[in-house]
């Protein structure tokens, strides 16, 4: 069986799990339509200066999408060393299948909120997007390297103290760079502005990071 | 480490006192502040040397397994730290004199701050895994992930967006612009820099391995 | 017909130690077929000299082989090459058995289909009904049988086994025993136990002092 169709197996078997118990999906859905609600009640499609809406819709979209993700995409690996069943799963699998497996499940749950917030900032904010393919790239190679990273990093604080507080001091340094590059993304989309330079670096830190979260799954899974 | 230690006493006493008593200040910065670039860039370049020596041995630490790779590395990361907010500082008051803030969010300035937490964010990592094996593989691999991405910090952020950054040194010509004077005492200092960070790095090491080598008897 | 293979399993000075304790040291033993019982106080090491036997531990010191047909396997091919089973092998709650199983088949880049799935689950002594329950709905025996289950997916020629007799009843013990005799005549066993009386003839035996001491 190829790599491909083995990761898969391990994604499937992740949303299984989440689509009978529901814990990390209602808590990142909820957070997402909650901070939306928010984000539309104080400030609304009338609230701020024409100019002054770009740049804060698309800094407020990603915030909204990152600390979602990050209600969830880090129990990636949490959960399996809460449950016991990391030690299966070590017996069985090399580290770069899990983690390609759980980064893959992670990815799908990104998109989920995004399916959320996309819809919730078009209708609630009156968003106005100029290319929304160049948008959409931009939320689906941004999405994928948070994934990638967010589980990656998952793998290392899963066994640590303060796991919660610590995935997000050691996600931070790392994540800003793709946030800035997707938030620059987002605005020239919405603009319809050169969104292909903010693009190339997104691919080429997705590249980046998939590459060193690969080579160093082995050592970050072992014990 | 000893004729290290005794040579660099004089020589970093004599880059200070030629930093300020011989280049003229240089034209476009106000008053006497460009002389901060003998002390911010040797400051700043220390720090990413540092980053780049915890990712080399942490490197040797996953293929080798030995411990003082891994002291060397940790050693190395609280240098960076260290050399990491001095540049804060020596940055933060050269904006003052020139632009009348602290502080104000330029991409450049902004990346080195997250380099920081960077540095913190490692060092946070040790503090909360108790095994000595797992923390040393731990921050070994967060170590050399984060090397990996940090290019994305540290020079294409800072070029996503316009800079009011000098370019004295880091710049499109990819020329130093500099006079001789200039030139000799900066290179000067980098290299006084580089020698005091070899030789805090061979201290906090061998310091980190005494402790170890005590928790053992 | 599959050819018969020989496989070993063997140690060379193994040692653990904990933040700076060691848990034992100087283990090391070669086995190609038979019980090695590994015996030994709470506290002695057993579970963790056998995780690091099945690769789920790093030794502090030492190394673990395993040889089939005089070739040193390593990889994915070492991996599944020893079967394990221990207290605390936790299975996934919200699948049921049958799932559980195939998900590792499939995972492991092997054929899973329903045939491969229920003659592992038979021959572990949990009935089809039980296959087909949530894991999270399980008694500490069916647990421990599906532990015994996941041991046998990969029709491994090594089995390490920590405890596999605990909370079985009669019959679940007998299930155990029998897949113990089978196989310590095709390869090694090695099973940890503080009752002796789950040892039944040991071929070789190690015991554990616990806190720096050797076998």
């Amino acid at each position: 069986m190829s790599f491909a169709a083995r990761a898969w197996a391990v994604c499937a078997k992740d949303a299984t799990e989440e689509l009978r118990s529901r814990v990390a999906t209602l808590a990142v859905l909820f957070f997402a339509a909650t901070a939306l609600a928010l984000t539309a009640y104080s400030i609304g499609p009338f609230g701020l200066a024409e100019e002054d809406r770009p740049p804060l819709q698309a800094a407020l979209f990603w915030i909204i999408l990152f600390f979602a993700a990050a209600t969830g995409l880090p129990r990636a690996f949490v959960r399996e060393e809460e449950t016991g069943t990391a030690l299966a799963l070590r017996k069985t699998l090399p580290g770069s299948l899990v983690l390609a497996g759980k980064a893959l499940f992670n990815f799908g749950l990104f998109l989920a909120i995004a399916a959320v917030v996309v819809p919730g900032f078009l209708l609630l904010l009156d968003w106005k997007v100029t290319a929304p393919a160049a948008l959409a790239a931009v939320v689906l190679f941004g999405g994928y390297g948070l994934s990638v990273v967010s589980t990656f990093l998952s793998a290392l604080t899963a066994r640590a103290g303060q796991r919660n507080v610590l995935f997000v001091l050691v996600a931070f340094p790392l994540v800003l760079p793709l946030l800035l590059t997707a938030i620059s993304g987002t605005l020239a989309a919405t603009r319809g502005a050169d969104a292909w330079t903010p693009l190339r670096v997104l691919i080429a830190y997705d590249g980046a990071a998939s590459c060193a979260a690969y080579l160093l799954a082995e050592a970050a899974w072992e014990d | 480490m000893k004729a290290l230690k005794l040579f660099l006493l004089p020589y970093l006493a004599a880059v200070v006192a030629a930093a300020f008593l011989w280049p003229e200040p240089a034209e476009g910065f106000i008053g006497q502040s460009s002389r901060i670039v003998f002390f911010h860039v040797p400051c700043a370049w220390t720090s990413t040397l540092a980053f780049l020596v915890a990712a080399a041995y942490s490197l040797a630490y996953l293929l080798r397994r030995n411990p003082w790779h891994d002291e060397i590395a940790c050693a190395a990361v609280k240098l960076g730290l260290f050399f990491g907010i001095l540049t804060l500082i020596t940055g933060s008051l050269f904006a003052s004199i020139m632009w009348g803030t602290w502080w104000n969010w330029d991409p450049r300035e902004s990346s080195y701050l997250l380099l920081v937490f960077l540095y913190a964010a490692y060092l946070f990592l040790r503090a909360a895994i108790d095994d000595p094996a797992r923390k040393a593989r731990i921050a070994a691999v967060y170590a050399l992930f984060a090397a990996v991405l940090m290019p994305f910090l540290v020079f294409v952020a800072p070029r996503v967006t316009a800079s009011l950054h000098p370019q004295t040194v880091i710049n499109p010509q990819g020329k130093i612009l500099m006079d001789t004077p200039t030139r000799a005492v900066f290179f000067g200092a980098l290299a006084g820099f580089s020698g005091l960070f070899l030789w805090m790095l061979s201290l906090e090491a061998r310091t980190a391995r005494l402790r170890r080598l005590g928790r053992r008897a | 017909m599959d050819t018969v293979r020989s496989t070993t399993l063997s140690a060379e000075n193994l040692s653990k130690s904990f933040s700076g304790t060691p848990l034992f040291d100087g283990v090391s033993f070669e086995a190609g077929t038979g019980l090695l019982a590994v015996a030994g106080p709470n506290g002695s090491g057993k579970t963790t000299l056998l995780k690091i036997l099945a690769g789920l531990l790093s030794p502090t010191a030492g190394r673990v082989r395993v040889e089939q047909d005089g070739r040193a396997l390593a990889g994915s091919e070492k991996r599944l090459a020893i079967g394990w089973a221990g207290p605390d092998l936790e299975l996934y709650g919200e699948l049921t058995g049958e799932e559980n199983l195939r998900f590792f088949r499939k995972a492991a880049g092997l054929p899973a289909g329903d045939d491969a799935i229920r003659s592992r689950l038979a021959d572990a002594g949990l009935s089809e009904a039980a296959a087909q329950r949530r894991v999270d709905a399980y008694s500490t025996g069916m647990r421990q049988r599906l532990r015994l289950a996941f041991a046998l997916l990969f029709d491994p020629p090594v089995l390490v086994l920590d405890e596999p007799y605990s909370g079985l009843d009669v019959s679940g013990r007998e299930v155990v025993r029998r897949v113990v005799t089978a196989a310590r005549n095709r390869g090694a066993v090695v099973l940890a136990s503080n009752d002796e009386r789950d040892f039944e003839s040991p071929d070789r035996r190690i015991e554990l002092r616990g806190a720096g001491g050797g076998p």
